[in-house]
This record gives C-alpha cells, sequence and structure tokens, in this order.
C-alpha cells in the first residue's frame, strides 16, 4: 500500500504538471514563472499557510470517516456552515472560545445524525438529502445574518466574535503556531485513534469494506452508518467553528470564506487516501497550491479560473489511482 | 437425426474448474427433456452452452443436423431458442405487454404494441392460458411471472424452451399449473428442456430424462422405465469410499433446536419448523440440495437472521433472540459458506483474526494488536496458512489459505458449539483433506459440530448422525450407517421417507 503510495504520488504530480505546461503555453503564459510562484509563493508565511490549511483538515476528515463505512458525505459544507454560524452566536453571547468550540461541533454532529437516520431508517439516499441540506443552510445562514446578525458598523458582515473569545497564534521552538491548527492536528490525531485502535473504528471499517461481515461478525453496519456521520459531521462543524474563531473572527453576507471549504475536504481526503494523518499532509498541499494559486493571479497576471484549473488538474490526477481502486473494490464488495 | 445435438461438451472455465468433461446428448422434437443432477453436476453450465450465454471449451452443438456456434443468447434467440432462469428478466416496473414488447421491438423492426398485444392474445387463446397483459410484473405473483417469461419466449418463436429450476420459486398449486402449460406446449410442438434435481417432478413430467454426475453423463433413460430410485441411484452414484473414523464418545446435550421457523431474504419461509438435538464429541451432518433452507438455519442457530417461531437452546440457555455477539461469547462458533462474509477481504490477516471475538483483544477500551498478532501468528503455524506476512491483505490469499485462516480463527476459539457451512467448497484435494481432518479432530476433543454441506461425501466422511433437509423441513435423520447413496438421494429429491420404506 505504502509503497504503491510513493510511485502513485510522484507519477500523478509529473503528469499534473505536464499537462498544466500544455495548457499554460498554449495560452500564451510562462509555465516555469507561473508554478514558481504556485509552489513557492505560499511558502514565505507558514502561520497563514497552517491557518488556511485548518478548516481543510476537519471537512477532510468530514469526508473521509463516513466514506470508511461507505457513506458519501457531501454534506461537509452544510455541518461546516452551521457550525460556523452557532459558533459565532456561542462566542458572541459566551466571549468564550471553548463554549463556541462546544456548540460547533455538536452541532455539525447532530446534522450528520440527520443525515445518516433518514438514510439508514427511510432509505434517502446521503448525497440527495446532503445536498439539499447544504443549500436550505446556505440560504438561511446569509438570510439570517443579512437579517438580524450583521455588525451595524460594517453591514456587509456579520458580528464579530468579541476578543476574548479569539484563538491566535502562540510560539513553539521560537515559530508562530496557530493555535486552531493545533486543535485540527491533534483531531486528527484523535481520529486515527479512533478508527484504527477503538471497537466502533474496527466496526466501522468492517462495516464499510463488507457490511455482511460485520453482521456476521455482530456488529450493526446502520449503527455503524450513524456513528460514522455523528463524527463526521461533528468534524464539519468543528472545522467552520476554528475557522470563525481563528481565522475570519466573522461571516461575511457573501459567504465568501465558507463556501467550498465542505467540497474542497472530498478533494483532501481523497487526496489524504482518507487517513486522518494523511489528509494534515494533503490539506497542507492543498492550501500550498490555493495560495499559490491566488498569488499568481496577482503576480502573473492569470485569471481566477486558470489557476482554479491547474489546482483542478493536480488534484484529480494525484486522486484518480485511488478513487479508481475504491471504486473498484467498493463496487466488488457490493455484488 | 435428432433435433438438438450436443457432442463431447468440455467446459473448464477461467478459474480452473472443470464443469463439463465431455457430455454429448441429444434431444428429440417435441419431447420434454429432463435434466437431472445435484449440484454442481454442470447441469446449467451445459444448458447455458446450448443457450450461446458461455462457450464450450471443446465440443460442438448441431441443430436439426446442422453445426452451430452461438455467440451470445441473440443468436440462440433467433435459432429458435430460449431460457428461463430461476431469477426473471423481467422489468418489474414495467408492464407485462410491455414487457413483451420489449425484446420484440428489438428483434423485429417495425413491430408496433398493439401487433405484440394481438398476437399475444391469440397465443394465449391457442395455449388455453390466462395472463393479466395490462398489470404491471411487480404486482403478479411469482407463478405468473414466470409464465409471461414463457409467454415471452414463445413469442419470439421459440423451438426449445429451456427451465433451470423452474419450480424451485413456485408454491404447489403454481408448480402443478406449470406442469399443465408445459403439456399444453409439447402438444403445441414446443420442445422443453427442464433442469430439475427433484426426483418425483421430473418423472412426472420429463418423456426422457439424462443424469449428470460431476460433470460426465451417466445416461439417458425414458421416463416411464425407471423408478425413482434408479434415478436417486444414478444421481448420487457410487458407493462412498468408507473413512474409518473412531467411533464418537457422545457427551451432554449442547444445542437444542426447537420448532424452529425462519424467513428467507425474500421473505418467504425457508426453514419450516425444525428441530434438532445436538451433543458433544459428535458431528450432525444436514445434507440437501443446495436452497433447501440450509443456510437459512445455520444464519438463524448464529444470530444473523430473525427467527419468526420457535427456540434455540445453547447448553440449556435460551438464545433465541440473542444477538450474534453474545452467542459467540456463550460458546458458538460460526463458519459461513461464503468466505468474503467470514472475512473481510481488504482487511489484512491480523484484522480479520479479530473480527468474531473483538471484545477479547480490547484492554482499556483500545484494541490490543500486539495481542492480535500474537494471535494470529499462532493460527498461521497451527493451521498452515500460507502467506508472505500478516499485514497482507486477506484477499491475495488462496481460497485454500483463506479457508484454513477463517476455520483456524474459530477452532481457536475453542468454542462448544461449531456451525459450519459449505466449508471444503471450491478447495482443492490437499486443503480439503486438511480441513475435514480438523473438524474430526476438534469432535475428538469433545466438540459438537453442525455440519451443512452439499457434497454427499463430505457429508458421508464426516457426520456420526445425517439429517436431510428438503424443502426447509427434516425429511429425515438417523445415523451415518443407516443411509445409503441411494437413500439419501430419493430425500435429497423429495421422496419422503415412509414412501422409501414402502
Amino acid at each position: 500500500m505504502l509503497r504503491t503510495s510513493l510511485l502513485e504520488i510522484p507519477t500523478s504530480i509529473i503528469i499534473s504538471f505536464l499537462l498544466g505546461f500544455v495548457l499554460l503555453l498554449s495560452l500564451g503564459y510562462d509555465p516555469v514563472n507561473i508554478y514558481k510562484i504556485i509552489i513557492f509563493g505560499s511558502i514565505g508565511d507558514p502561520d497563514y499557510l497552517l491557518i488556511r490549511s485548518t478548516p481543510l483538515v476537519l471537512t477532510g476528515l468530514a469526508f473521509s470517516i463516513p466514506f470508511l463505512t461507505g457513506t458519501f458525505n457531501i454534506g461537509g459544507e452544510g455541518q461546516f456552515y452551521i457550525g460556523a454560524l452557532l459558533s459565532l452566536l456561542a462566542a458572541y453571547t459566551t466571549k468564550s472560545s471553548l463554549m463556541a468550540i462546544a456548540v460547533g461541533t455538536m452541532a455539525g454532529g447532530v446534522l450528520g445524525a440527520l443525515i445518516a437516520i433518514i438514510k439508514v431508517y427511510r432509505g434517502i439516499n446521503e448525497v440527495v438529502s446532503s445536498i439539499m441540506l447544504n443549500w436550505i443552510l446556505y440560504f438561511s445562514i446569509l438570510f439570517s445574518i443579512t437579517t438580524f446578525l450583521y455588525d451595524p458598523l460594517i453591514p456587509y458582515q456579520s458580528v464579530p466574535v468579541p476578543l476574548d473569545a479569539r484563538l491566535g497564534c502562540i510560539q513553539i521552538l521560537g515559530e508562530r503556531v496557530p493555535l486552531i491548527f493545533l486543535i485540527a492536528v491533534c483531531v486528527a490525531f484523535i481520529s486515527y485513534y479512533i478508527l484504527y485502535y477503538s471497537r466502533i473504528g474496527y466496526c466501522m471499517r468492517v462495516s464499510g469494506l463488507s457490511p455482511k461481515s460485520a453482521r456476521y461478525a455482530g456488529f450493526s453496519p446502520e449503527l455503524s452508518v450513524i456513528t460514522s456521520m455523528v463524527l463526521g459531521g461533528a468534524m464539519g462543524g468543528l472545522g467552520g467553528s476554528l475557522l470563525v474563531i481563528g481565522h475570519t473572527y466573522t461571516i461575511d453576507t457573501t459567504m465568501s470564506a465558507l463556501y467550498g471549504m465542505g467540497f474542497a475536504g472530498i478533494g483532501v481526503g481523497l487526496l489524504g487516501r482518507n487517513n486522518p494523518i494523511g489528509i494534515i499532509f494533503s490539506s497542507i498541499f492543498f492550501s500550498m497550491l490555493v495560495i499559490g494559486g491566488e498569488m499568481a493571479e496577482l503576480r502573473a497576471g492569470i485569471p481566477t479560473e486558470l489557476a482554479d484549473a491547474l489546482i483542478g488538474i493536480m488534484v484529480i490526477a494525484l486522486s484518480m489511482p485511488y478513487i479508481y481502486r475504491i471504486v473498484y473494490t467498493y463496487i466488488r464488495s457490493r455484488k | 437425426m435428432s433435433f438438438v445435438e450436443l457432442r463431447d461438451i468440455v467446459k473448464v472455465y477461467p478459474d480452473g474448474v472443470v464443469a463439463l468433461r465431455g457430455v454429448s446428448m441429444e434431444i428429440s422434437e417435441g419431447e420434454i427433456h429432463g435434466l437431472l443432477g445435484e449440484n454442481g453436476a454442470g447441469k446449467t453450465t451445459l444448458m447455458r452452452i446450448l443457450y450461446g450465454e458461455i462457450r464450450p471449451t471443446r465440443g460442438e452443438v448441431f441443430i436439426s443436423g446442422r453445426k452451430v456456434s452461438f455467440r451470445g443468447p441473440w443468436d440462440a434467440i433467433k435459432n429458435g431458442i430460449s431460457m428461463v432462469y430461476q431469477k426473471f428478466t423481467l422489468v418489474p416496473t414495467f408492464t407485462v405487454l410491455e414487457n413483451l414488447y420489449l425484446p420484440l421491438a428489438l428483434m423485429e423492426k417495425g413491430t408496433s404494441i398493439d401487433d405484440v398485444r394481438k398476437r399475444a392474445e391469440r397465443l394465449l387463446d391457442e395455449l388455453n392460458l390466462r395472463v393479466p397483459i395490462d398489470s404491471f410484473v411487480e404486482e403478479l405473483p411469482v407463478g405468473v411471472q414466470q409464465r409471461v417469461e414463457i409467454l415471452r419466449a414463445l413469442l419470439l418463436k421459440s423451438k426449445i424452451l429451456i427451465l433451470d429450476e423452474p419450480t424451485s420459486v413456485l408454491t404447489p398449486i403454481e408448480t402443478k399449473e406449470l406442469f399443465r402449460m408445459l403439456k399444453e406446449l409439447k402438444k403445441a410442438g414446443i420442445t422443453v428442456i427442464f433442469i430439475t434435481h427433484k426426483l418425483k417432478e421430473v418423472r412426472e413430467l420429463a418423456d426422457r430424462i439424462t443424469v449428470l454426475r460431476k460433470g460426465m453423463k451417466v445416461g439417458t433413460v425414458n421416463a416411464a422405465e425407471v423408478t425413482e430410485s434408479d434415478l436417486a441411484r444414478m444421481m448420487v452414484g457410487h458407493e462412498i469410499a468408507v473413512v474409518q473414523r473412531p467411533s464418537p464418545s457422545i457427551g451432554e446435550k449442547i444445542l437444542e433446536i426447537r420448532d424452529l421457523w425462519v424467513k428467507d431474504d425474500r421473505g418467504i419461509d425457508a426453514v419450516k419448523g425444525v428441530s434438532l438435538e445436538l451433543y458433544e464429541g459428535e458431528i450432525l451432518g444436514i445434507a440437501g440440495v443446495q436452497g433447501n433452507g440450509q443456510l437459512e438455519l445455520a444464519e438463524a442457530i448464529a444470530g444473523m437472521r430473525r427467527i419468526e417461531r420457535g427456540a434455540i437452546f445453547l447448553n440449556g440457555r435460551e438464545i433465541t433472540n440473542l444477538p450474534a455477539r453474545l452467542r459467540y461469547r456463550y460458546g458458538l462458533a460460526y463458519i459461513p459458506d461464503s468466505r468474503s462474509v467470514g472475512l473481510v477481504a481488504e482487511m489484512n490477516l491480523t484484522e480479520n483474526s479479530v473480527l468474531t471475538s473483538l471484545s477479547e483483544f480490547i484492554r482499556k477500551g483500545r484494541i490490543k494488536w500486539s495481542n492480535a498478532v500474537r494471535r494470529t501468528s499462532e493460527i498461521v503455524d497451527r493451521f498452515n496458512v500460507v502467506t508472505p506476512s500478516l499485514r497482507v491483505a486477506v484477499r491475495y490469499l488462496s481460497g485454500g489459505n483463506q479457508q484454513r485462516l477463517l476455520v483456524g480463527r474459530e477452532i481457536t476459539k475453542e468454542p462448544r458449539v461449531l456451525i459450519i457451512a459449505e466449508p471444503t467448497h471450491g478447495l482443492d484435494v490437499a486443503a480439503t483433506d486438511f480441513i475435514r481432518k480438523i473438524l474430526l479432530d476438534f469432535r475428538d476433543k469433545g466438540k459438537a459440530i453442525l455440519l451443512i454441506s452439499t457434497d454427499l461425501d463430505e457429508i458421508f466422511q464426516l457426520s456420526d448422525r445425517i439429517a436431510v433437509m428438503y424443502e426447509g423441513r427434516i425429511v429425515g435423520i438417523g445415523r451415518n450407517e443407516e443411509f445409503s447413496p441411494e437413500k439419501i438421494g430419493l430425500l435429497m429429491g423429495g421422496v419422503h421417507a415412509q414412501d422409501i420404506s414402502s
């Protein structure tokens, strides 16, 4: 497994570079310069890179933990929104970051549970219900921010997180490290422990790989699906929570800082091979590309869409062999 | 010149399984021809070759003296051959008429749905049949759905109709209806090939019967000239080599099943009032043709399937409604017939070795993988599992090694009762002997084994007592020596014990 990954990753990166080169050349840009900016542009400001990676670690987990039970959580987006909004409210009213984190995480977990329960007991496909919930939440939150929660001084933003409830950076070995990134890393390690060293993790993995074997062993695959969605949803909610209390401190009325984090988590999860530790690295890598893309727009003047396309090519190339393998085993196990 | 002739058909599947070892048979025009044999005799494979669905490795097919080589079922259909499977191929949300129209629209360009309606109604009149032509298929009973399948075949102008175990899904009344219909078809000049393992039915319906055994033809006989006993003897065959087994030392009663009723996945009664007792130190073999409720019985005992009625006692304690995990803790172990259920193919050996006894390996909420590794290497050593390491996914192991791991895992738990289904299915000779020896040793240690197998050699070699299941009931039970191959064949074919003695 490790050996195949080590072979796959460099091959995928080389292929994506070649494709990107052709694309840039054909549009009349200088590929070498642009790739230089994309790759090295983000490294100059490490704590910003880690802050940007934090929500992705969590939405990556929000996708990958349910995925291990064979559940496709595309609802990370909605769980992220609800986590962000309720954390903001909790922080605003209680002025406690701990409270904000707890409320945001729980809200995400409840949302995940809801999706799982209607899947298990009513047979409603999680992808359909998740996408519907994503949009319901998107517009509900937009509505509540523009109607009730806007900041009277800056009307295009929500009320801010009070200073007491904000999380900043701490010094580790002379380096500034964002607190929210440390929390995300700890959560990733805890997730790893749960998945590979606890009963519920083992049950979830067996249920995902072979529901019949799970029933034979006396586990309930349905319960595993629910557990995994509660955990995954909680991760999404925590992601939204950390973004608000550790980075943006507010939600803008276009929700541009929130939108797409849950979907990006799917790419991050697959890129990290659905392994919580792998997800830490894949989210840093992904953020590097995103920041680098933004830099390339500024410095080399390429359009946003082109920067997104370059990132997209790279993520697709890196995920392709893995997606192929899991789809293959998924189909085989359901036969 | 015969109507259909199969000459020297050999079929070797890509995985090396030899399904047919040179079978020749002839079918005359307008007869009902029974094709009889046990599981794995090659009946269905032979007919799928005639239907063009699979290609023979060697051998030739002649129709009306002309050599044919079908590229697929559509080729066979054009040549007037249709096959009706146990699982139907109708679109459940279409009406009967739409289902009839579907293949005709593809085969005959320009046919309208009204043409099909007229032709179908005329055909139903001729055959004196009733099919509600505008009903949705999913709302029809199984027997009527089957009639629709046959009707569709006739509309495609089939001259030869192959039916694969057609009565296995039918109630007795539906079966009677089907037989009446087939006799009508025969009058209309249609040739019917009828695959079955039920002795009574084949003798009642068929004109001639061909018996297959282990990929070879035993013979073709006229139905009127043979008894059910003759057929049973042909089907089961040779005297089974007696293996020297130390006589069992029977202990306490350990498992008791009282009047058990269980439904299958479709919600139909699969186990109908089974009562059994199992004693320490014995192997009780459950023989029977596949699909007669044996697997549902095993799953019900193991706690994987809901029990509708009846009770199960393990060592005096009622376990009827306990979850599987508790049953395992009280000393029951179950090895399912399918290795893809008993093992998780994508997980490694160590992860698989804790599947059914996870609690043993948990200390303070944490799985002690070091203990699991120790257990796994113990299983690997003791049961000669050949593997490059304990960390490879079990799907990379051969079937024999997977089975050794699976059996090893359950036996290492030292259960008091072991339920094992098809323990040597698909294994080579060495692995088969090894697994059988393990089971006998386990019995000699005073453990109780309930063995479910469709392989009669295995039943005779291992069992101290034998019970035969047919259509969800135990139709005969006794000591190994009380059963002759002929008697067991009759019981498996649905001839009741009282009929045999009379």
